[in-house]
């Protein structure tokens, strides 16, 4: 369990050590407006230094390079990364949590064994869910997957995935089989994105950036050694990426969003405006809803670890995290002023909390609406855990009428 | 939480749950003295319990849940600081406070009181059923002294508060001139040990809070999930199932605040980071208690304007509740102090 202080310390001190050597120096300068080629080299060069270190997976168990962390150790350690303001890896960021959860949790012991190490060797995921018809109500995509001997043939199109055209594997959901209820007939499979036949369109951003890509599949071969769970179960392992998204990448998140609180309070004080009771009151709360996120991600993570997580966990955690970053980049936006509409440049890697307001203010949308959005969320808290009654599903029927 | 605290909350639940809402002081209080948790922090060595800050603070909550009209955060902050005290007549008075026999009443509310020349002055707010104490714990800041004061001195008035809540039953002790019967501690001492006190109630205060805006909430889903109208539950409309989602996500966040800022108290020894985690939890858990009540006196409809149904008693107690500790103000800009600076 949790750590002697000694040991801790011991631990604080060589992971910060390791951190004033080894992170890319002046990378928000090097990242701003930049190509995508020095995006992808910087994220892969930082990568291959972290995960060596075996600081990228301390949220792996026992085993893994890194793994078998206590949550304290985990958390001290992602502590450490954000003070030290290392670039986030968000070219890695599904490989990381979405697919080693998954594989974790529901991959045979062949598939854990193939990409468990691949992943840490720096093998770049997307993920395959959203389609242009299938958003929150994701049980309604369409792409399919036909088994043909032992291979499934796969035809469709994925949309929003991030990092799809740096991606070396997909996470893909599809459809097998379209007589049952629209959650039955998914399976899930893990695609080479190098495979004849996949195709990859980068969708440019209201930041200026291309986080996210559609991708398009025109008879596309996967072997059925890459199906994760059985056939017709891909629903429930989709469950499993989903709360890897919504909980515990919010570990990580959380303590980044703490460590960014004296980058809002240095443009305040800069603004000249530290007496400014009215911002003192929302920054204080600001600063308790911050702690609080926190404290929201550790409980989940504890839960998860002893057995304990319950239907809607996650998406507290989700919806929490989400309404405090909009607040978060929200006060920067209005302490930022004019000054801060200015500043067009984007920052490629920086995520939510670069000191752009505006930026970070858009980027925080990806929060409430990616992974299931704050209102699906809201759903799953009001009915699974509240026991809230479900609305009739009667809306075909009067659609059709 | 431990094994232990999770057993003292279950077993303090039941106890709530089978007294009512907003039950009797006087029955509570007796009951409150026989289950031992006036003793609960009490060291072992002196015939206490040995329990700390999180296991009262279990308790706290679920007294907060059931708007239990008993001082017992007032009546656990004065045993903490007798026994940190070193008074000579320390064993006779935690014997006869852990009994439930005698109580020393605290303010909950910040007061204004001087300290000079062996006399107090000024008046101290929020004394938790002051008339039934025999003794009150007061302090003056600026002049670092904790004392003890007779209730009937000379020169001592009391004064009830009548708030619209009316389950905490608080007074204002005017004091002119008041030799107090005892001195806790002066100087440094004094300093560190209304620290302590200040850093307990924050956490107290919050605990009840986060019981309460707990309870009032499942009472809102509760309620909407029998009230039908338009031929369904109200409970079945998204509108009403976002709020109360929303206001389920805050409730979990200020009891996580709480628990982590608990244990932050247990383990660490740094007295500034309690400090601030207790400023924290304080601040989250009023703002929460007082947006669910809010909310849930909305989401009741008319029947929630009533003086026979619940809801008020919630409401009252959270209006109030923001005020006391440091004031409605002070926690946000004491948060905010440590990062911003005056220009
Ligand atoms: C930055 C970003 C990155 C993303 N990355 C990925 C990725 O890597 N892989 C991937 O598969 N997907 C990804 N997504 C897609 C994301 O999961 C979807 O955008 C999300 O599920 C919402 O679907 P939608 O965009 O179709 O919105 P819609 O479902 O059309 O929703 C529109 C609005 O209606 C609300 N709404 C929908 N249904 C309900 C309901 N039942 N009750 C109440 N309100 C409702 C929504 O909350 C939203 O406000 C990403 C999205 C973003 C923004």
């Amino acid at each position: 369990m949790e750590q002697s202080d000694d040991a801790t310390g011991a631990l604080r001190r060589e992971v910060s050590a390791w951190l004033r050597d080894n992170v890319p120096g002046a990378w928000r300068e090097s990242m701003t407006g930049t190509a995508q080629e020095s995006f992808v080299e910087l994220q892969r060069g930082w990568f291959q230094k972290l995960s060596a270190a075996g600081y990228a997976t301390p949220h792996w168990p026992e085993g893994w390079l890194g793994g078998g962390r206590s949550l304290a150790q985990q958390k001290l350690i992602f502590e450490e990364v954000a003070r030290a303001d290392a670039p986030r890896l968000i070219l890695y960021f599904v490989a990381l949590y979405h697919a080693a959860c998954t594989l974790l949790e529901c991959g045979s012991a062949e598939q854990q064994a193939r990409y468990l190490p691949a992943i840490q060797d720096g093998q770049i995921w997307c993920q395959g869910f959203s389609e242009p018809n299938a958003g929150s109500d994701l049980a309604a995509l369409r792409t399919r997957a036909e088994r043909r001997g032992d291979v499934y043939i796969v035809n469709g199109q994925k949309t929003w995935s991030t990092m799809a055209q740096y991606a070396d594997r997909c996470l893909l959901l599809a459809r097998n089989d379209r007589s049952g209820p629209p959650q039955a007939g998914l399976t899930y499979l893990l695609l080479d994105m190098h495979a004849p036949g996949v195709t990859v369109r980068p969708i440019s951003q209201i930041t200026g950036d291309d986080e996210f890509a559609e991708i398009f599949f025109d008879d596309v071969e996967v072997p059925v050694t890459e199906r994760v769970g059985e056939e017709g179960a891909g629903w429930a392992v989709a469950q499993a990426t989903l709360a890897s998204e919504r909980g515990l990448t919010l570990v990580e998140l959380s303590q980044r969003m703490r460590s960014a609180l004296p980058r809002l309070a240095d443009a305040i004080n800069a603004a000249g405006r530290g007496d400014d009771s009215a911002l003192q009151d929302d920054f204080g709360n600001l600063l308790a809803r911050v702690d609080a996120t926190c404290a929201l991600a550790d409980r989940y993570l504890h839960k998860r670890i002893t057995g304990e997580e319950g239907p809607g966990d996650a998406s507290i955690v989700k919806l929490f995290y989400s309404r405090t970053l909009r607040e978060f980049t929200l006060l920067g936006r209005r302490v930022g002023g004019f000054t801060a509409q200015c500043e067009r440049g984007f920052m490629r890697g920086a995520t939510q909390e670069t000191g752009n307001w505006p930026l970070d203010f858009m980027n925080s949308y990806n929060w409430s609406i990616a992974g299931g959005s704050d209102e699906v969320q809201r759903n799953i808290i009001a009915e699974r855990m509240l026991g809230m009654q479900r609305e009739p599903k009667d809306w075909h029927t009067v659609e059709r009428i | 939480m431990t094994v232990s605290t999770t057993e003292l909350r279950d077993a303090a639940r039941q106890v709530v749950d089978d007294l009512g809402l907003a039950a009797d002081e006087q029955d509570t209080w007796a009951l409150v003295a026989e289950l031992g948790w006036l003793v609960l922090e009490m060291p072992e060595a002196d015939s206490g319990l040995g329990l700390d800050l999180a296991d009262a603070c279990a308790l706290h909550v679920e007294l907060g849940r059931g708007l239990a009209r008993v001082p017992f955060i007032a009546a656990l902050l004065a045993i903490d600081t007798v026994v940190q005290s070193e008074l000579p007549e320390r064993a006779d008075l935690l014997a006869s406070l852990g009994s439930g026999d005698r109580y020393i009443g605290v303010p909950l509310a910040e007061t204004e009181v001087q300290y000079v020349g062996g006399k107090l002055d000024g008046v101290a707010h929020g004394v938790p059923a002051a008339d039934r104490s025999r003794e009150v714990l007061l302090w003056s800041g600026a002049n670092d002294c904790i004392a003890l004061v007779a209730i009937d001195a000379p020169g001592l008035q009391l004064e009830c508060s009548n708030t619209w809540d009316e389950t905490r039953r608080l007074f204002d002790l005017h004091l002119e001139d008041v030799v107090p019967t005892c001195i806790l501690a002066r100087g440094d001492a004094a300093h560190a040990l209304l620290r302590r006190l200040r850093m307990r109630r924050d956490f107290a205060l919050a605990a009840e809070a986060v019981g309460g805006a707990t309870s009032i909430l499942e009472r809102t889903v509760a309620y909407l999930g029998e009230r039908q109208q338009f031929g369904r539950p109200l409970a079945m409309f998204q509108a009403l199932k976002h709020r109360c989602a929303d206001l389920k996500s805050q409730v979990e966040a200020a009891t996580a605040l709480l628990e982590a800022g608990l244990a932050q108290t247990a383990s660490a020894h740094d007295c500034a980071a309690a400090e601030r985690a207790g400023l924290a939890a304080k601040l989250l858990a009023n703002n929460t208690y007082t947006h669910v009540v809010e909310e849930a006196l909305q989401l009741h409809g008319g029947i929630g304007m009533t003086s026979e149904h619940d809801c008020h008693l919630f409401l009252k107690r959270a209006m109030l509740d923001e005020h006391l500790g440091r004031g409605r103000d002070a926690y946000a800009r004491m948060l905010a102090g440590g990062s911003l600076y005056d220009t």
